[in-house]
């Protein structure tokens, strides 16, 4: 009778797929894919009634044209284009000055050049440590909801210990022992975010795993790979892009800061670095060379923080107006 | 479970992760190689290299050096500071004052502004009050304490010379003893108010840039938390009843909603402790975080090791602390499994 079982199953999977879709006149031969599309349509609507979430939006927007039109807004440096560069005949000039919009630090960089370019810097750091991250923590996070017993219990006890430690101060102590260089505060911050991923991810997997759809692709026969891309993993994973965008935002905030203390190569274009360098110069009154670059970071972590709350209140009504 | 198992439960876990975090400690050392390089130099010959490497216990396997290390933590020899020109446990305590002094003052403020401007938005919600909250909120998160830090600096002391740097003024540091390391209370105990005065000058500023993130992370929860109480049915019991709608805020939903504050505490206490490095370089405040910085720039393992070790066994110790409190206080928390 096995047959009749599986009709049974995937009716009542129907069923279900029907009662979660926003519009029910549409139901006629759905797929699931159909499903999701008009989901994340319903879910870009609520997201764009938010106020806020539309200002984090446009901040985003720009931030990301001003990183892909670096070098059309500002002239590339030669050789590198991510080492400041340095004219040492107009050194510590005030914004407005012609050429140098915003104003030079005390070795003659153009701070308008590192506020630019330093866009550029800020959304590699956030792609690759976000990017790895999510990838690390959602294979770990998965293995461990999945596999259960001893590999469970191992991975979550190494995650309680990675917990442990204050996240800036760990990637500090790592950075630090990578030696200063802005890819191994790359390095220092994806070896440290990871477990937060593998955290959420084998909790949502636990829950995930129990649903009937689950209960049903097993009795059709499916393969635990199919089961685990097609059925468990979709649903497991709004929690992960929640976190994933504070992330965006936060990351760089932890990069500049360990820029900041000093973890950075001297004289990248860096927000964090030229915070740093333009602090030698407050006493004397040039308060520009700081006050840029650091609020683009503000901008950049506050915009990602805006769209990450939105997104969590526009993927669970029950948080709205909390 | 019962509270004092699940109290149990988790002091047993306590060793155990302190031992892992110990662990991944002892590995970062290795990652850079053999800690042998610092007491080279090029006139020696292999035989004398071969000497310092037994003197120090290099030759033998990595679990044999860990043990070693940890034998020597436990009996309070934390290494060499490289920096300090003086062992570890030497320095740490006089360091550890200036940054509980300053995390400590930052703290408190911000408990007390949070919980005021939680309950004060969450009162008053969706009005403007609470869209100034949520501005605070979402900005404390956002702001990086070390730009903060130096705008703050360029308004109140490069322009109007009104705030000073560092920890105390050198005159008045020298009229009184500092028997505790903290400012505030050695001039108490010395009956000084000029010095008082002092010390919360200095204090200002950076408990300020420290304070005001963690203001935020309470005053957001707060405000959550307060918004769930007053919509409980025992307030509109409490309304119903008569009482003033200022003893409903104060006596009833206020004091409810700062049980699941209490979570946040730990959240808080590790952002203040992370926070202190940046803020100790930008306002020259002599404590951990600024030799732990120096000792990250010029590679001193020593002095950045024992830090991490500290932080990460307080940071522990503060969690553990909240969390039963909280069990204590909410009986709705479901312990464990």
């Amino acid at each position: 009778m096995w047959f009749m079982q599986t009709w049974i199953e995937e009716l009542l999977l129907e069923n279900k797929m029907n009662e979660r879709a926003f519009d029910n006149s549409h139901y006629n031969g759905d797929t699931a894919f159909r499903v999701r599309i008009r989901r994340f349509g319903a879910l870009v609507g609520r997201l764009c009634a938010n106020p806020t979430t539309v200002i984090g939006l446009i901040i985003i927007g720009l931030m990301m044209a001003m990183a892909i039109f670096a070098p059309w807004i500002t002239e590339a440096n030669v050789p590198d284009p991510y080492q400041m560069p340095r004219d040492w005949g107009a050194v510590r000039k005030p914004p407005g000055t012609p050429g140098f919009l915003l104003g030079t630090t005390n070795e003659g960089g153009d701070v308008f050049y590192g506020v630019v370019w330093g866009s550029r810097t800020s959304l590699q750091l956030s792609l690759y440590v976000v990017g790895s991250t999510m990838i690390i923590g959602t294979i770990i996070g998965s293995l461990a909801g999945l596999l259960g017993g001893w590999v469970d219990e191992f991975l979550m006890r190494l995650v309680d210990v990675f917990l442990s430690i204050p996240e800036l101060i760990f990637a500090l102590a790592i950075a630090a022992v990578l030696g200063p260089s802005f890819t191994n505060i790359i390095i220092a911050l994806s070896m440290v975010i990871w477990v937060k991923y593998a955290r959420i991810m084998r909790a949502q997997v636990l829950q995930v795993k129990q649903n009937e759809y689950v209960e049903a692709a097993k009795v059709i026969g499916d393969t635990k790979l199919n089961i685990y891309l097609k059925d468990i993993l979709p649903n497991a994973v709004t929690p992960v892009t929640v976190q994933a965008t504070l992330d965006m935002g936060n990351v760089v905030l932890i990069g500049a800061t360990l820029s900041f203390i000093g973890l950075s190569e001297a004289g990248i274009a860096e927000w964090g670095v030229l915070v740093s360098e333009g602090q030698a110069g407050i006493a004397s009154g040039r308060w520009w060379a700081s006050t840029f670059p650091g609020m683009m970071i503000f901008l950049w972590a506050l915009a990602f923080n805006l769209v990450g709350d939105g997104l969590r209140d526009a993927l669970d009504p029950r948080t709205e107006g909390r | 479970m019962q509270l004092r198992d699940y109290i149990l439960r988790r002091l047993m876990v306590l060793p155990f992760l302190i031992i892992g975090v110990s662990i991944v400690v002892f590995t970062l050392t290795r990652v850079g190689g053999s800690p042998i390089g610092i007491y080279l130099s090029h006139e020696m010959t292999p035989d004398e290299v071969l000497e310092i490497e037994q003197r120090f216990g290099l030759d033998k396997p990595v679990w044999v050096q860990y043990l070693q290390w940890a034998k020597g933590v436990l009996s309070g020899d934390f290494g060499w500071s490289g920096i300090s020109a003086a062992p570890v446990a030497d320095v740490f305590p006089l360091k550890l004052a200036a940054t509980m002094e300053l995390a400590a003052a930052s703290g408190l403020v911000a408990l007390f502004l949070g919980i005021f401007l939680g309950t004060f938005a969450g009162a008053r919600r969706n009005r403007a009050p609470d869209h100034i909250t949520r501005i605070v909120a979402v900005s404390g998160a956002s702001l990086p304490q070390f730009w903060f830090g130096i705008l703050l600096l360029i308004v109140f002391w490069a322009n109007l010379g009104i705030a000073p740097i560092g920890r105390s003024d050198a005159t008045v540091f020298a009229s009184i003893n500092h028997p505790t390391g903290l400012y505030t209370l050695d001039a108490i105990l010395a009956g000084s108010l000029r010095a008082f005065w002092d010390a919360i000058w200095h204090l200002m500023l950076p408990a300020i840039t420290l304070g005001y993130g963690a203001t935020a992370i309470i005053a957001r929860m707060m405000r959550s938390a307060l918004v769930e109480e007053l919509q409980q049915d025992y307030i509109d019991a409490a309304r119903a009843k008569g009482l003033a709608e200022k003893l409903v805020l104060k006596k009833h939903a206020r004091r409810n909603a700062l049980v699941p504050t209490i979570t946040v505490i730990g959240l808080t206490f590790g952002f203040l402790l992370q926070g202190t490095i940046t803020v100790e370089i930008i306002y020259r405040w002599p404590g951990l975080g600024r030799w732990m910085a120096a000792s990250v720039v010029r590679g001193d393992q020593g002095t950045l090791m024992t830090y991490v070790l500290f932080t990460s066994v307080l940071f522990l110790i503060v969690n553990l602390i909240v969390d039963v409190v909280y069990a204590n206080l909410d009986r709705r928390v479901t312990l464990g499994k």
